[in-house]
C-alpha cells in the first residue's frame, strides 16, 4: 500500500510476517490435505491500510473478474478482526474436481465449496496466529458477502468505524489446477496497539 | 465451604447452562453415536436425551443428509479444526418447527451450526459437539430484503405503464450490441417508433384511452417474434433492438408492426399511424448513443415526409 506513517515498526512488521508465515503454512497444509493437491505457499503481505483502501486492497486480489466472497468475525483477549476470503470465480470448476464435489455445479454448489474452504483456511490461519501469540480467538459465524459480484459491491455496505488498519494478505493458489483465493485478515485499529504489545513481547 | 463443595456447585451450574442455554448442544462421536443432547434438543426434537443416547444421528434423523454432515464434520477430526455451516447453504440441519409457532412466518426453524473439535486427554479428537443456532428471524429479515431488493430492480428497470424496459435499463442492451464482436456473431437492428398526432389522440379521447393505446403498442411490441428487446423511452416514444436481423429484415418487421399499429384502434374509428426509424449497424457506430441518433435521423425523416412510414437510416460508406 502506499506510504504514509507507519504505526509498525520494521522489526514488528518482519515479526507479523513471521508470524503469519507459521499460520499460514499450517492452514495451507490443510487444505493441500482436503484437496489432496499441492498448495503454492505464497508470502504474505503485512500492511496498514486506510478504510478508504481497504476496496482498493480487494481490487488487487481481485483482478477484474467477479468473486465470491465470505467474511467472518473473529475476537479474543482484546484482540478483533475480520477474515475475508475471496475466490475468483472461475476457480470453482477445478474446485470442485478437487473436491470430488459431484453434481452441478450452480451457485448453491459453488456455496458449499467456499463455505468448506473458508472453514477450512480461516480457521487454520486464525488459530494458528492465535497459537503463536497465547491467544484463543472466538470465531463468529461466517457470513457470505456475496456470490458473483463486482469486487466494489462486496462491500457497499461497509461500515466506517475506522480509518487505519493492519491488513495481512494472503493469495493462495494450487498447483496444476486453475484456483486462486485471497485470504485477508483484517484487525481493527484498537487490536493493532494490543496486538504490537504482544509482538514486542515476542521480540524481547 | 471445601474446595470439594465449590467443585460439585459449579458443575451443578454448568449443567444447568448446558440444559437452559438457547442452543442445541450435540455431542458426536466417530461413528456418529450421539453422547450429549440438551434440552434444546429435547424440547424442539420432542426426543429426549435418554431415547437420543447411544442412538446413531443418522438413524434418528433421516432429515439430516448423511455424506453432506460427514463432509463438514470429518475435517473437524481429521484436522482438529472448527467448521460451519450457514442456512444459506441448506436452510436446516434438524428439522424443527419454528419457534415462534403463531407469529412466525416460516412454518421451520432455520438453523447455523458450528461443529467443533473436543479433545481427550491423549490430545485425539474423539468426539465432536455440534451447536445450532435457531437463525430464523435473521434469515426471513434477509430473504425479505432480498426479495424487496428484485422487486426494486424490476420497478426501477421497468416501464409502470407497458411492462416494457425503461431507457435506462433498455440503452445498456443496445451498447452491449455496438461491436464488431457483437455483429459479427449475430447482425442486430434498431426501430425507433414514434405515434403520429398522438397528442390529438389523447385529447379527442381522453388520457385513459391514450394510456390504453401505449399498452396495446406495448403489448403489440413483445409480440413480434424472434428476440427483440423493446422499450419506452418517453411519451409515446418506443425504441425496439431485433436480434439476428440486419438492416433489410428490419425493415419489413417494422412495416408488418406499422400494419398491426393501424388496428390497435380495436375497431373503433380512430385512425392510428405511427412513423418508424431503422438504422442497422454500422462499423462507424461505437455507442447506443449514435445508434440512437442513426434511428432518429430516420425517424425525423418518416415524420417529415407525412407520417405514417418507414425510414431506413443510410450509413456514409466510406470514400
Amino acid at each position: 500500500m502506499s506510504a504514509h506513517p507507519a504505526i509498525l515498526s520494521e522489526d514488528q512488521r518482519d515479526c507479523y510476517q513471521e508470524l503469519t508465515n507459521v499460520a499460514m503454512g499450517q492452514a495451507a497444509d490443510r487444505l493441500a490435505r482436503l484437496l489432496d493437491a499441492y498448495v503454492v505457499l505464497p508470502i504474505p503481505r503485512i500492511s496498514v491500510i486506510e478504510s478508504s483502501e481497504l476496496n482498493m486492497a480487494l481490487q488487487d486480489a481481485g483482478n477484474d473478474s467477479s468473486v465470491s466472497a465470505v467474511c467472518q468475525g473473529f475476537i479474543g483477549s482484546g484482540i478483533a478482526g475480520e477474515a475475508m476470503l475471496m475466490f475468483n470465480d472461475t476457480s470453482f470448476a477445478s474446485l470442485a474436481k478437487l473436491m470430488q464435489y459431484t453434481g452441478p455445479l450452480d451457485k448453491h454448489a459453488e456455496l458449499e465449496l467456499l463455505m468448506d474452504t473458508a472453514s477450512i483456511l480461516i480457521g487454520a490461519c486464525i488459530h494458528g496466529i492465535g497459537e503463536q501469540l497465547e491467544i484463543h480467538f472466538n470465531q463468529g459465524h461466517p457470513v457470505v458477502l456475496g456470490q458473483h459480484c463486482d469486487m466494489n459491491d462486496l462491500l457497499k455496505h461497509g461500515n466506517n468505524g475506522w480509518d487505519r488498519t493492519l491488513a495481512i494478505e494472503i493469495h493462495y493458489t494450487i498447483e496444476h489446477a486453475n484456483i486462486e483465493c485471497e485470504l485477508l485478515l483484517l484487525f481493527t485499529e484498537e487490536s493493532v496497539k494490543t496486538l504490537n504489545k504482544k509482538i514486542d513481547f515476542l521480540l524481547d | 465451604m471445601s474446595q470439594g463443595q465449590i467443585e460439585i456447585t459449579d458443575i451443578h451450574w454448568l449443567m444447568d447452562i448446558l440444559q437452559n442455554i438457547d442452543v442445541g448442544l450435540v455431542v458426536l462421536d466417530t461413528d456418529y453415536n450421539i453422547h450429549l443432547w440438551n434440552a434444546f434438543m429435547d424440547s424442539h426434537s420432542g426426543i429426549s436425551p435418554q431415547v437420543a443416547k447411544g442412538q446413531n444421528l443418522f438413524d434418528l434423523f433421516s432429515e439430516v443428509p448423511e455424506d453432506w454432515f460427514r463432509n463438514k464434520a470429518e475435517p473437524v477430526f481429521q484436522l482438529k479444526t472448527r467448521t460451519f455451516t450457514i442456512w444459506e447453504q441448506r436452510p436446516y440441519l434438524f428439522k424443527f418447527r419454528n419457534s415462534r409457532p403463531i407469529t412466525g412466518r416460516t412454518e421451520f426453524m432455520y438453523q447455523n451450526t458450528s461443529i467443533i473439535p473436543l479433545e481427550s486427554p491423549d490430545k485425539r479428537v474423539n468426539h465432536i459437539c455440534v451447536i445450532i443456532y435457531d437463525v430464523t428471524d435473521t434469515a426471513v429479515g434477509r430473504l425479505d430484503i432480498n426479495q424487496a431488493q428484485e422487486t426494486l430492480t424490476e420497478i426501477q428497470s421497468q416501464d409502470a405503464l407497458t411492462g416494457l424496459l425503461n431507457r435506462t435499463s433498455w440503452l445498456p442492451v443496445l451498447e452491449n450490441l455496438c461491436s464488431k464482436e457483437a455483429q459479427h456473431a449475430e447482425p442486430s437492428s434498431l426501430l425507433i417508433i414514434d405515434l403520429d398526432h398522438f397528442r390529438d389522440l389523447n385529447r379527442e379521447l381522453g388520457h385513459d384511452k391514450g394510456d390504453e393505446i401505449l399498452k396495446r403498442l406495448g403489448a403489440a411490441l413483445q409480440t413480434l417474434g424472434g428476440e427483440t428487446h423493446g422499450a419506452r423511452l418517453g411519451g409515446e416514444l418506443f425504441g425496439l433492438i431485433l436480434k439476428g436481423k440486419d438492416a433489410t429484415q428490419a425493415v419489413s418487421t417494422a412495416e408488418r408492426l406499422r400494419r398491426s399499429i393501424a388496428t390497435l384502434n380495436k375497431g373503433s374509428t380512430t385512425l392510428i399511424s405511427a412513423s418508424i426509424g431503422v438504422a442497422g449497424w454500422h462499423p462507424s457506430v461505437t455507442s447506443a448513443i449514435e445508434w440512437l441518433s442513426c434511428a432518429d435521423k430516420a425517424l425525423y425523416h418518416s415524420k417529415e415526409s407525412g407520417k405514417n412510414r418507414t425510414t431506413l437510416y443510410q450509413h456514409k460508406q466510406p470514400d
